[in-house]
């Protein structure tokens, strides 16, 4: 599964088809409450991004590259701080809204470390948060202003909602996740993109929820004998 | 005992008062509130001090304990020293959870908050936070690490005289009375674990002394030694205490280990008797009365 063309060829990847441990910190599908309790489901399908040189490459829009959305510290999971890394792949869509948003506001746009794509296993994610989605980005600085004022960030807020109706930001104010005193925040709220080559008539659960057949079963016990059989000889 | 023991007994005891009168002297002479001052000599084993267990405002000596947090987390695997660390200007009160953020005009270390929206290695942090006292790289890294895991540190290397609550320029901790706080004594002994190699590793040691040497504020224990002096060292300065703790390499002997925690009213300002006192020590050991 490619996505060809502009995309230079980065691959759409299904994170069930992941392996374990990039499964358990990406948690395809899983269903997460937000903080006012509404359960969403984590998005599935990503872009793999092999190298720093890929993502620094790949050009989303023509002022966004990938890897601006990828911009993490040790807080992310550790097997996500290093290469090939995933983004979901509605983040295509944000850098759309950002690439709108950075021609009003008339400067470029700079996206804080740990500001874009987070994912479930961040130390930052404590309930969902369209950052989960890659539909998040925190802003710091709009051309040479840093964002740290409330004249300043109430400001690019009036803008970045003139920009489209399914903007959201967060008001000026110091209380956590619910407010910001030091960045602008803009999302979109919890999109899915599924890319047109996909067919999803593939497993639709996740892996630990599907009900699993008795035959299943026979042969994971008669795959664990065979393993304990080896180990002794 | 024989005479000539008894002579050396008698030198050994005239410097200590000679010292003791000296450092009084100091106290008066700068209107020291409070003075705490204790040393260890590797070369000859002694060990003396002088109101050694007061605790006083820790300043930015405990910053020694963040180093110590940082590198007890590294050697347990669970941390790397080229882990990136996103350098923000927003930290959480220890009342109430308030957010504040630094005053970086006040913080002498443009070399961190330049960086500001990226990121840093936990190495660069625990070196700037050292070398140039960095409020940011110290608030920064006790982040990363969390009180209770410095203060695990504290509890599990057994260091008692050095309680750390939480990071700089918490002003509403400051005053409701939330300070950290150190004898000369808790840092004696911090500084002797690191000296001796018995901070987790010595490979940890090593790293720690590597970046405690490169220290660059020294108007304290170092402006009272011979220039070849090398001094492994933390200093903290408020405007209320002015305080020296490190470990002096001098050729030809082992290094020796000095902390000089000083107070006083805020319009006298902080004077020289931080180096005064590193002099009349040096002079004291160099003059060989402990021999």
């Amino acid at each position: 599964m490619t996505d060809g063309g502009e995309n230079g060829g980065l691959k759409v990847v299904d994170a069930f088809d992941l392996d374990d441990e990039l499964r358990s910190i990406l948690k395809p599908g899983e269903m997460i409450r937000d903080a006012e309790g509404r359960r969403h489901r984590l998005p599935r399908y990503f872009y793999e991004i092999p190298t720093y040189e890929v993502g620094a490459g790949t050009r989303l829009t023509a002022h966004f590259s990938l890897n601006e959305f990828i911009l993490g510290d040790l807080r992310e999971a550790q097997r996500l701080q290093r290469y090939p890394r995933y983004v979901p792949c509605a983040v295509r869509i944000l850098a759309f809204y950002l690439e709108e948003f950075r021609e009003k506001a008339g400067a470029s746009v700079h996206i804080a470390v740990n500001g874009g794509y987070r994912s479930p296993s961040h130390k930052m994610s404590m309930s969902a948060s369209p950052h989960m989605w890659g539909t998040a980005a925190d802003i710091y600085r709009i051309g040479s202003t840093i964002l740290k004022t409330q004249e300043a960030i109430e400001k690019y807020n009036d803008i970045a909602e003139d920009v489209s109706d399914e903007i959201h930001v967060l008001p000026y104010g110091h209380v956590t996740y619910k407010e910001a005193d030091d960045h602008v925040h803009l999302d979109l709220g919890y999109i899915t993109l599924i890319p047109r080559e996909i067919s999803e008539d593939r497993m639709e659960q996740p892996q630990e929820n599907r009900p699993r057949f008795a035959f299943e079963e026979r042969r994971r016990k008669e795959r664990r004998v065979a393993a304990v059989g080896e180990d002794e000889a | 005992m024989s005479n000539a023991q008894l002579e050396k007994s008698d030198s050994v005891a005239a410097s200590e008062v000679s010292l003791y009168r000296s450092l009084l002297k100091i106290k008066r002479q700068h209107e020291l509130g409070d003075l705490g001052i204790a040393f260890y000599d590797a070369e000859t084993t002694v060990q003396w001090s002088y109101n050694a267990d007061q605790y006083f405002h820790a300043a930015s000596t405990m910053k020694l304990a963040v180093l110590l947090g940082v590198f007890r987390q590294v050697e347990r695997g669970e941390l790397t020293l080229e882990a990136p660390v996103h350098v923000r200007n927003r930290f959480t009160s220890i009342v109430n959870q308030e957010p504040f953020m630094l005053d970086l005009g006040r913080d002498a270390d443009p070399d961190v908050y330049g960086q500001l929206g990226k990121t840093m290695t936990v190495r660069e942090l625990a070196f700037w936070m050292i070398t140039k006292s960095s409020n940011l790289a110290t608030n920064l890294l006790v982040d990363v690490v969390g009180i209770g895991t410095i203060q695990s540190a504290l509890d599990e290397l057994e260091i008692d005289g050095v309680k750390i609550l939480r990071g700089v320029e918490d002003q509403r901790a400051f005053e409701a009375g939330l300070n950290n706080e150190v004898t000369a004594h808790g840092l004696l002994k911090l500084l002797r674990l690191i000296a001796d190699g018995r901070a987790y590793s010595q490979r940890a040691c090593d790293e720690m002394l590597n970046i405690l040497l490169e220290q660059q504020f020294r108007s304290g224990i170092p402006a009272g030694l011979p220039k070849a002096a090398r001094v492994a060292h933390k200093t903290g300065n408020i405007s209320t205490v002015h305080h020296d703790a490190g470990i002096v390499y001098l050729d030809k002997r082992k290094p020796y280990v000095l902390v000089i925690l000083t107070q006083f009213e805020p319009e006298h300002g902080r004077g020289t008797a931080v180096a005064e006192v590193s002099r009349d020590i040096f002079s004291t050991l160099a003059n060989g009365a402990y021999d």
